[in-house]
């Protein structure tokens, strides 16, 4: 118990693992906050008309759909409309109907739009007097948040390698390596002692993240605990496996990096092709899958998939200690 | 003079070998292809709203082929909760009401209007394209342009300080006090590993992901462009890794380049979210000038000026602090 605290209090001083600490925490935050924040403009609709050119109540049409900007000459609206950050629409007044300029690389929903737009001024006198029931939109993530809160918090709960990775290794550099040789320790303890550390930090870090991105059940919040811990677990045996084989703090960091990538990119992936059949058990090798799959399953209120993924993370724990036993 | 920078080349070649850089180049260069050919394309696809019709009464005869008839409105109801962002069309007794779950105003406004337009359809008229680029080629330039930004900014800065670390850390700074060959040598062959290893990495990366024939017109600019950021982004990682004491200081120097320099920066020139500041961000610029290459839009001679000046004041500041580490020697 003693070793541990001094595990825990040298990592503390460490300014790379304070960091790794608090960014999902971060993170999470952010994406907490950014939900408040109005991002609606990115879907809207924006015009562009030319100076004097539609008459007044008609760019008041307009406004209803979406913002208007007044361009003083064609060259600057042609500009305006080709700009590939923005999706403006060039309405000009053609007889008694508008015609629509595009740039023609928008998304499908903003061509469709734009050639339905003349109809709908034709319409213009009719459509405003119909009744519209707004239903209020229901309680459920949405589809890019859904994915992006469990990515962060596989993040926060995959780090934890990086905790006792970063310690074994400057204890390396340092020179502290050779000391614990002699020092009346077993291989056994170190590695529990190591194990702990990133276990210790790595699942308070994810705790702190569930926290500001969750509100579970008393039921799905234990599970979630299990899916927690057992991943963290696996992310520190992964930390010691990194820490053994890196003999300096660049290597260790690119190992981390490539590992981390990989650990986010599968599930991920995974999630949005929909991935079947015999590659689901080769996804399911790699260990931030099941937890990432456990997770989402969780906030959908799936506990039987998220039992299952709690047999593959056990699964895991227990193939990777006994791999690093046997290396040892 | 040409026979050192040769032999110095030779070992900073090496050293990113070792460093495991190269490997964690094309990891990233595979992830990325893979994200824009199997991901990001693909997420690209939206389609306008789909319109649910509940009509018992058979009035509405002559609508479009684009509303989906419901049986009951219950059925209307599901449909809608299924795919929250169509509209539901109701009519009872002669009375057209709308059903939509609510979005923004001026959206609903026009969900609204558009599923109405569809029970009185008209033929949709094609608008006018005044633009070179189909969606699929836009959305293929702006995300590589967003990655080859990202992986010189941030990855590959992270690699450039990571193996300038190790040669202080070893002390090879300081040992070239005392070798016989000219000291603007070292940052020179530095930056001339850094600048072709970026080269060849954004000539992949847009050959892959823009097309062939799309990507060689489009190449020169870009080569461009990224020469300047690759040198601004070497520059400023030789001064973090002489001015700084260790690695572990650097990785907070780092956060604050990648996180919060970099995002501002994404928000506003790809979407329609813009800052008032922007324009005094430097790396706004820069990205801007990678974008434009991308989308072969003229760049003005004077950003090329400031982008020259730039890496001018750099290099001396990096030969400031070359020539102080040096001296601690002494």
């Amino acid at each position: 118990m003693i070793g541990i605290r001094y595990q825990l209090k040298s990592i503390w001083k460490d300014k790379f693992c304070l960091m790794t600490f608090l960014l999902p925490i971060v993170i999470a935050a952010a994406l907490n906050f950014m939900g408040s924040i109005d991002l609606s403009n990115l879907g809207k609709f924006h015009f562009g008309v030319l100076e004097k050119d539609l008459p007044t109540q008609d760019v008041t049409w307009l406004e209803q759909y979406g913002p208007v900007t007044v361009y003083g000459t064609w060259e600057e609206l042609t500009a305006a409309v080709n700009e590939p950050s923005t999706n403006v629409m060039g309405v000009k007044a053609d007889g008694q109907s508008i015609k629509i300029t595009i740039s023609g690389d928008e998304l499908d929903i903003f061509q469709q739009t734009a050639s339905t737009l003349p109809t709908l001024y034709e319409q213009r006198d009719v459509a405003g007097q119909t009744e519209i029931l707004s239903l209020e939109y229901p309680d459920i993530l949405e589809d890019l948040e859904g994915i992006f809160i469990p990515a962060v918090l596989i993040m926060a709960i995959f780090m934890g390698c990086t905790f006792n990775a970063v310690n074994i290794i400057s204890e390396k550099e340092d020179g502290v390596a050779f000391i614990n040789e002699i020092l009346p320790m077993t291989s056994r303890q170190y590695m529990i002692q190591k194990v702990m550390m990133g276990f210790l930090c790595g699942g308070l870090s994810s705790v702190m993240t569930v926290c500001i991105c969750f509100q579970l059940s008393w039921q799905n919040t234990g599970i979630m605990l299990i899916l927690i811990g057992l991943s963290s677990f696996v992310a520190a045996l992964i930390g010691l496996f990194i820490g053994k084989y890196s003999e300096g703090l660049m290597v260790g960091v690119t190992y981390i990096k490539i590992i981390m990538l990989f650990f986010i990119a599968v599930p991920i992936v995974c999630a949005l092709l929909g991935v079947s059949g015999p590659l689901t058990i080769i996804c399911n090798l790699v260990p931030s899958q099941p937890a990432f799959e456990g997770i989402m399953a969780l906030s959908a209120g799936n506990i039987g998939i998220a039992m299952k993924d709690i047999g593959i993370l056990a699964l895991h724990g227990a193939a990777w200690s006994a791999l690093y036993i046997l290396l040892l | 003079m040409w026979k050192n920078f040769c032999t110095l080349f030779k070992k900073d070649c090496r050293m990113l070998v070792s460093g495991k850089f190269l490997l964690m180049a094309t990891g990233f260069l595979i992830l990325y292809t893979a994200y824009v050919n199997l991901g990001y394309v693909r997420f690209m696809e939206k389609e306008i709203y789909n319109v649910y019709l509940y009509d018992p009464e058979g009035i509405q005869i002559n609508v479009s082929p684009l509303v989906q008839s419901v049986p009951t409105r219950e059925a209307l109801d599901a449909a809608l909760l299924e795919d929250t962002g169509g509209v539901g069309l109701s009519v009872s007794s002669g009375d057209v009401q709308v059903v939509l779950y609510e979005a923004t105003k001026q959206i609903d406004r026009h969900r609204a209007d558009y599923a109405l337009s569809l029970l009185h359809p008209s033929p949709s008229r094609i608008p006018e394209q005044i633009g070179t680029n189909t969606p699929e080629q836009k959305a293929r330039k702006e995300i590589t342009c967003e990655l080859l930004f990202f992986e010189l900014s941030a990855v590959g800065f992270l690699g450039i300080a990571a193996v300038l670390f190790k040669e202080k850390s070893m002390g090879v700074i300081r040992v070239h006090a005392t070798l016989p060959f000219q000291k603007n040598l070292f940052v020179i062959s530095k930056l001339a590993v850094f600048l072709l290893s970026d080269l060849c990495y954004a000539v992949l990366l847009t050959l892959v992901n823009v097309g062939l024939s799309e990507g060689t017109a489009v190449l020169p600019a870009v080569l461009i462009q990224t020469a300047i950021l690759s040198l601004v982004m070497a520059l400023t990682g030789l001064l973090c890794a002489l001015l700084l004491k260790d690695f572990r200081q650097f990785t907070l120097a780092y956060l604050l380049i990648a996180v919060f320099a970099a995002s501002p920066v994404f928000l506003s020139a790809n979407t329609a979210v813009k800052f008032d500041w922007i324009g005094f961000h430097p790396f706004y610029h820069f990205y801007m000038g990678l974008k434009d290459a991308y989308f072969g839009m003229p760049i003005m001679p004077g950003d090329y000026t400031i982008s020259g000046f730039a890496i001018m004041i750099l290099f001396f500041s990096v030969q400031l602090a070359f020539r102080k580490e040096m001296g601690k020697e002494g």
